[in-house]
């Protein structure tokens, strides 16, 4: 009995490590390398021990300002994305909630429909139009694409979160003199705070990351940090994968970062519902 | 302070009528108080009265102003919920203040009608809590503050004890009724427990599948209820409705015929023909000592209360009869007993009052 369980612990033990190198290992081998002199990042063995060096960050600083440019607009789409995810799918999620008809049932399930087709297939058509409206290369169209690829998750995890919401808040809130607006605004969004977060996260990695749609709808004033980073490999002059290494690294951290910081949020709003009877 | 007046109000749901036409005048500073079996419509017409929900049919009045479809905002109504539907993110404080916030009312004067308001409420030492902090009967103040911290016009409580146990129910009672003597408001108030009725009205609505049976005084409703619905209703325990068989009407009385009735002539009130009716006969008013109407049965039940005892016994026709007895009485199962009672103290209805 005692040795089955130790055996068991230890698989268990070996498991969690195994997926944990398995998904540190590219963060630390980037990040590390970063700080490698070049002749040493692609060593083999791999030098674990090394003096760290600025020399790459201070050439991308250098001949890279483009990528700063970049992060800036990565920045002003995903903030952007998010905001505008995080109050579609509070609103919606608010009327799916409080309000039924046949109607409002049907459009739930053609939400969660067409969140089946791939993206891509809806979003390509749109781009002679984004042309002719004068939307391409902004940071508008893509905030707009991004939250739109949420805003169906993002209302169906809202609706669970507003329909733990008793409805008397809000009745009691209206008769208190609160509008819809003040209504969603001081007690329904504070209420459902860790569900607004978990599409809030959901929003920010995708749209931090996002590589094809920036690809297709931007060119150079709202060209995001990932298209730079792209742009280093075909770089003419070969690839410094130093320099690669370090713009990784500040394109990895933020992100990181922001989800370490949520995590706790994270877990609480996508495991609600599931033991709220 | 406010008149209400409703007309004809009507409430559907999806087809289905539960308010059936509804008139009602309330008057400045009354204490209305909606009573009735679960499902009779109570919660829904005070929900139409605080306009969260919208009238179907008919006129809800205002101080004289037409409001149906005027939004609860405006309405100068304070509604405390079953549920007392406290905001959990603020504090007790901050939940008694949150209508003044929303009307922008300068902080210092925000602090000063909570303050007020709390200390009506002995909840001053709590104000910095939030609700899953405090106690129910403590969350039930804390939903009347919010109430009186906006000075409504018109309050409305909806079945506010429910959730507290006996000794703080008749506690917060003698609360709401002081309350009212001192803010001197219109209050509307939804309750099944038919004391809270009977101790808090000025006047009590007895309400039956959305239809209205009858308005009245407290007393007006325990002495004269118009039909036998009312009557089982009003008082506990509640009035028996013995089956009996009338002989003959006239000039407004009703001759009966029963083994141990025979002799009883009663006011006929609404019954008109001779054929079935009920007579009701209050538990208080029956006796052992022997009279000149009876009924008889077998004892079923003896509750000895100190103060009171509680008889029931089987009647010949299988219904059951229950008497109330001063004192201490002592009394046999299953012995065959009768109890009289004056003529003067029953009341005739029709048959047709229980049908439907
Ligand atoms: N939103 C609604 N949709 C459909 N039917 C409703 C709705 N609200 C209430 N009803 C129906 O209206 C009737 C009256 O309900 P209401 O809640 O007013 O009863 P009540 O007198 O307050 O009962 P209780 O004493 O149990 O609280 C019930 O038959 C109920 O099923
Ligand atoms: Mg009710």
């Amino acid at each position: 009995m005692r040795a089955e369980r130790i055996l068991v612990n230890a698989g268990k033990t070996l498991a969690v490590l195994l997926l944990l190198v398995w998904s540190l290992f590219p963060i630390v081998f980037i990040i590390t390398s970063s700080f490698k002199p070049g002749r040493e990042i692609f060593a083999v063995p791999p030098q674990w021990l090394f003096e760290p060096t600025f020399d790459h960050y201070i050439t991308l600083w250098q001949r890279w300002a483009v990528f700063f440019h970049g992060l800036l607009n990565s920045t002003i789409v995903t903030i952007g994305a998010a905001a505008l995810a995080v109050v579609a799918s509070t609103c919606a999620g608010y009327v799916y909630s409080r309000y039924s008809s046949r109607w409002l049932g049907a459009s739930l399930l053609s939400l969660i429909a067409i969140r089946l087709i791939p993206p891509i297939v809806v979003t390509l058509p749109l781009f002679p139009i984004v042309n002719n409206l004068g939307l391409a290369d902004t940071h508008f169209i893509l905030s707009v694409l991004y939250a739109t690829f949420f805003v169906s998750l993002g209302t169906v995890l809202m609706r669970t979160f507003v329909d733990q919401i008793p409805r008397e808040l809000d009745e009691a809130a209206s008769m208190d003199g609160a509008t819809l607006p003040v209504i969603l605004w001081r007690i329904i969004m504070p209420l459902a705070a860790p569900g607004i977060i978990a599409v809030a996260v959901f929003v920010v990695v995708f749209a931090w990351n996002e590589f094809l749609f920036a690809f297709i709808f931007t060119s150079t004033k709202a060209k995001t940090a990932p298209l730079v980073i792209s742009e280093m490999i075909g770089s003419i002059e070969g690839v410094d994968w130093g320099v690669l290494f370090a713009a990784s690294t500040i394109q990895l951290l933020p992100v990181l970062i922001f989800v370490m910081l949520m995590n706790r949020y994270l877990v609480a709003g996508l495991t609600a519902g599931a033991t709220k009877g | 302070m406010a008149r209400l007046k409703l007309s004809g109000v009507k409430k559907d749901f999806g087809g289905v009528e539960v308010i059936k036409g509804v008139d009602l005048d309330i008057e400045d500073g009354e204490f209305v108080v909606f009573v009735g079996p679960s499902g009779c419509g109570k919660s829904t017409l005070l929900r139409l009265i605080a306009g969260l929900e919208e009238i179907s049919g008919g006129q809800l009045e205002i101080d004289g102003r037409v409001s149906n479809d005027v939004p609860s905002r405006d309405r100068g109504i304070a509604m405390v919920f079953q549920s007392y539907a406290l905001y959990p993110h603020l504090t007790v404080a901050e939940n008694m203040g949150f209508s003044l916030s929303l009307r922008k009312t300068p902080k210092a004067e925000i602090d000063r009608s909570v303050l007020q308001a709390a200390t009506i409420l002995k909840l001053e030492h709590l104000l910095d809590r939030k609700p899953s902090q405090l106690s129910g009967g403590q969350r039930q103040r804390v939903a009347i503050g919010r109430a009186i911290v906006r000075e409504p016009s018109i309050f409305l409580f909806d079945e506010p004890l429910s959730n507290l146990d006996a000794a703080l129910r008749m506690e917060t009672r003698t609360e709401i009724a002081k309350l009212h003597r001192d803010l001197a408001a219109t209050m509307i108030y939804v309750t099944h427990d038919q004391v809270e009725a009977m101790t808090l009205a000025d006047k009590i609505v007895v309400l039956k599948g959305g239809v209205v049976q009858q308005v009245g005084a407290p007393m007006e409703l325990y002495r004269n209820p118009c039909n036998a619905f009312v009557a089982g209703f009003i008082g506990s325990p509640r009035m028996n409705l013995l089956k009996v068989d009338v002989t003959s009407v006239e000039d407004g009385k009703a001759r009966l015929a029963q083994p141990g009735l025979e002799h009883l002539v009663v006011p006929a009130g609404r019954v008109t023909a001779p054929g079935k009716a009920l007579l009701g006969v209050r538990p208080q008013t029956l006796t052992l000592n022997p009279g000149q109407h009876q009924v008889s049965g077998t004892v079923t039940l003896v509750e000895r209360m100190g103060p009171e005892t509680v008889i029931s016994i089987r009647l010949a026709d299988g219904s059951s009869l229950l008497a109330v007895l001063p004192g201490d009485v002592e009394q046999a199962l299953d012995a065959n007993v009768s109890f009289s009672f004056a003529d003067t103290d029953v009341r005739l209805f029709p048959a047709s009052d229980l049908e439907n």
